[in-house]
């Protein structure tokens, strides 16, 4: 028991030291590389950007709900660390909450989070900047205002309707080769017939996972939820100090959970310090932000014009996938 | 259909990230589509044409330099003009090559940072990081002729300042130079025009038609983009010893806009090998004309992002009555029209996609029906 | 050096506002110093847009009446510490369109930045060096390390 519990949360603890130098590796070795240009050093952009931020003065951030709004990057930070523990074998045991359907509703929480904080923010960058708009002669005077956060809360929104089916459909394709929804059964399945990945269906769905990791962390060309060319920072533009920190460590860590992730359904091998599995997870949470950076590097901001055709042709490819592994 | 539905109104104001220079927008969106616009003008009136009023008149034209960080060598080379038009003053040969060889170094830096800006808003950073590599060059070749990156000043009443002349070696830095430029420049253009994820986003996106470009008074790069062929360089009596095309494309969206001012690099590049190659000896500047009082006299350049025009009188050796008016004026305009049916960010782009340049443009308007 | 002072020399964040002007200085910094040529994040300087994650404030431009109350809005929204820099001539002393000394001058500027923020670097220059808002940002660096 007590074995078990040491286990946890030595995973937990190495998880979360390698996740702090994700954004600094994907920075320096593949942006900054690519634009021809030095970068900034590895730690900055992962560990001493949080650190700093936790040095400075809170503020009460302009916002209906202040406290709500706050607390909203933490609960984001826990679903990303509830992912991570139930995929640590230890906790295989428990069965309901080591599943594939709870991993799920883990995620669906992530995305809810940004429509609650598009919502709740009200920046001065928006519609509270002091210009005297309605002066005699305008257009319209009479619409309702709306602020940028609010169109970034609607963009959310409709990712949830449709910018997850990539992901989800790649985690079931385990489930129907493996036969069980419980993360216990698929890893077993996988040390007697050999790592899922080494199939057809497997490498179609690595493909449609990688895609849909992506998404999920709103990378250029998956961007729309927060970019700068009309939204600023959507979501996010009013969090300072304690809670821009959370954020900025749920994005590092949210790489890592993801990678583990992959490397429990499609390599078979979970987080587990006690043996060198441990290693495999680490590379393969090395290496996916590595591809997706030089990935993103080359990708224009897609508007919903091509946002819809990608989706639905990697779904489609997910489906391709799934009927493969049903042969 | 009920086109007049607007469900709500979103502001991008004054300080904002895909924009360079202070303005206000507010567009009118239904379900993220536009369905009207509005622009406003006016947040960097600084007062040019009531600051120069009564100036002697070499530190007016060295006040007309700082109306734009951009195009800056451009004002100070028509306001040069309207004097020397005034006092009928003949520059020698070499000056108005030397003049024509900054201008042109400037329209190809003011094209690049278009560009640059134009991928920063399409979101692509690898690009626009690129581009302002490139951009160096250039920026080092001003320093070089003029001695400062920005607001070079090198025109003066009767020729060119003395700093700017132009010896063997600097000759053999602007050849190296544009050398560089050239297959850079092309290596872009061909990496850009063979992206798929960038022509999608660009094609027929926040077009305006050939006949609303002329009803709006558009010019310039933008008017061009339409498939009018109009290029005042071809008016201009100092660009008759230089050949050089006009470029034209055929749709004015997006993409027309960004590939002729791509093509527009290459003509000015060759318009400055052929000033180079063919520089005349003589002297630079023309030191014996006198001061007289003239009635007021207009003077249009083509500068990097259309017709420019100013116009003052001089009264014992100061300046009266400035009026400039500049290109963006009714470019920006246009572009209220052009975004109207497309998603919020193609927007941006095509408020963008017109060259604006707000610091240039404010000043007090006065509008006359015709 | 505490692990504060530590945290704040590795992570600087620069918000750039311009207040008018001719924009020259503005493109110099957006597109001089934060491109691959005098590329600041080598030095750890991260462009930010967005007050409330930023240290650092530089302003251009003469402040003209329509852009003063944006840039104290804006001011009073970063979190403390925080640090100014007012960077070329028209931010230092309004520039030449306040001291042209014309017959007629200009209703438009509502001073230099020195009356509307407090200002704790001065960048001079017509349009500012790359180098020298390098320098300048780094010269104040010291006063946000040791702030409280």
């Amino acid at each position: 028991m007590l074995y078990s519990i040491l286990g946890i949360i030595g995973t937990i603890i190495i998880g979360f030291i390698v996740s702090l130098w994700l954004p600094g590796i994907e920075r320096k070795f593949v942006h900054a590389r690519i634009q021809q240009r030095i970068g900034p050093p590895i730690s900055s952009p992962g560990i001493m950007a949080p650190i700093k931020f936790f040095f400075k003065e809170s503020i009460k951030p302009y916002s209906p709900v202040p406290r709500l709004y706050n607390s909203l990057p933490l609960v984001g930070l826990l679903s990303a660390l509830l992912i991570l523990l139930f995929i640590i074998p230890e906790t295989y045991p428990i069965g309901a909450l080591a599943s594939i359907v709870a991993i799920v509703g883990f995620l669906k929480i992530e995305e809810v989070v940004y429509v609650f904080m598009g919502s709740l923010s009200k920046s001065v960058m928006s519609l509270r900047m002091p210009f005297p708009d309605l002066a005699k002669g305008a257009k319209h005077p009479n619409v309702q205002r709306s602020f940028l956060e609010d169109i970034s809360a609607m963009r959310a929104f409709r990712l949830i309707a449709f910018g997850s089916f990539p992901i989800y459909i790649a985690l079931f394709i385990p489930v129907i080769i493996s036969k069980s929804i419980f993360l216990g059964d698929i890893v077993a399945y996988q040390q007697v017939h050999g790592p899922i990945l080494f199939s057809a269906a497997g490498v179609i769905a690595a493909i449609v996972f990688f895609i849909g990791y992506m998404i999920l962390l709103n990378e250029y060309p998956f961007v729309i939820l927060k970019t700068k060319a009309d939204v600023i920072e959507g979501p996010y533009l009013e969090y300072a100090a304690k809670s821009r920190a959370f954020v900025y460590i749920t994005r590092g860590f949210l790489m890592f959970t993801l990678a583990a992730l992959f490397s429990v359904l499609f390599l078979g091998i979970p987080p587990n310090i006690f043996t060198w599995g441990i290693l495999v997870n680490i590379l393969v949470a090395i290496i996916f932000p590595l591809l997706m950076a030089s990935l993103s590097a080359f990708a224009p901001i897609f508007t919903f014009k091509q946002f819809y055709p990608v989706t639905l042709a990697t779904s489609i490819l997910g489906v391709v996938a799934l009927l493969a592994a049903f042969i | 259909m009920d086109k007049n539905i607007i469900e709500t109104e979103i502001t991008m104001g004054t300080v904002h990230s895909a924009a360079i220079e202070p303005y206000r927008v507010r567009l009118f969106v239904e379900d993220e589509i536009v369905k009207d616009a509005e622009i406003t003008v006016g947040v960097n009136h600084r007062g040019v044409e009531r600051i120069m009023e009564g100036l002697p008149v070499e530190k007016a034209n060295s006040l007309t330099e700082k109306i734009c960080g951009i195009c800056s060598g451009v004002h100070l080379w028509n306001s040069v003009l309207v004097a020397e038009k005034g006092l009928e003053i003949e520059i020698p040969e070499r000056a108005s090559y030397i003049r024509i060889i900054v201008a042109e170094l400037e329209r190809i830096h003011s094209h690049l940072l278009y560009l640059a800006h134009g991928n920063e808003v399409l979101g692509h950073e690898t690009f626009s990081m690129r581009l302002f590599y490139i951009r160096e060059t250039v920026m080092e070749l001003l320093r070089m002729i003029g001695g400062n990156r920005v607001q070079y000043g090198v025109p003066i009443i009767g020729g060119i300042r003395p700093r700017a002349e132009l010896d063997e070696m600097k000759i053999q830095k602007i050849n190296e130079g544009l050398d560089y430029l050239e297959g850079k420049v092309k290596e872009f253009a061909d990496r850009f025009t063979s992206d798929p994820m960038i022509m999608s986003r660009i094609t027929g996106v926040c077009p305006i038609k050939r006949e609303d470009a002329l009803r709006l008074a558009v010019t310039g790069p933008t008017l061009r983009a339409t498939g009018v062929e109009f290029d005042l360089r071809r008016e201009m009596e100092c660009y008759d010893p230089f050949e050089f095309d006009i470029i034209t494309q055929d749709d004015g969206d997006i993409k027309s806009n960004l590939l002729v001012r791509v093509f527009e690099i290459f003509e000015s590049i060759k318009i400055i090998r052929q000033a180079v190659e063919n520089l005349p000896e003589g002297a630079i500047v023309d030191r014996s004309w006198e001061m007289q009082d003239t009635d007021i006299v207009k003077s249009y350049v083509e500068a990097p992002r259309g017709t420019l025009y100013h116009s003052y009188a001089l009264e014992e050796g100061r300046v009266r009555n400035v009026v400039i008016r500049t290109p963006s004026m009714s470019n920006i305009g246009a572009m209220q029209y052009a975004v109207i049916g497309h998603h919020i960010t193609d927007a941006q782009l095509g408020i963008v996609q017109c060259d604006p340049c707000f610091t240039c443009t404010d000043r007090a308007i006065e509008i006359i029906k015709i | 050096m505490g692990l504060k002072s530590y945290a704040r020399a590795r992570a600087i964040h620069a918000m750039l506002v311009y207040t008018g002007g001719c924009n020259g200085c503005d493109i110099e910094i957006v597109n001089a110093v934060f491109s691959p040529k005098y590329d600041a994040e080598q030095y750890k300087i991260f462009l930010t847009w967005n007050p409330r994650e930023a240290d650092i404030l530089i302003v251009t431009g003469p402040v003209t009446q329509q852009n003063k109350k944006p840039l104290e809005e804006i001011y009073k929204a970063i979190p403390e510490p925080k640090l100014v820099i007012a960077a070329g001539a028209c931010a230092l002393m309004g520039g030449v369109y306040k001291n042209i000394h014309g017959d007629i001058p200009s209703e438009e500027i509502a001073g230099p930045v020195e009356e509307v923020i407090p200002v704790d670097a001065k960048v001079p220059g017509c349009a500012v060096r790359p180098e020298d808002v390098l320098a300048g940002a780094v010269s104040i660096l010291p006063k946000l390390l040791e702030a409280k």
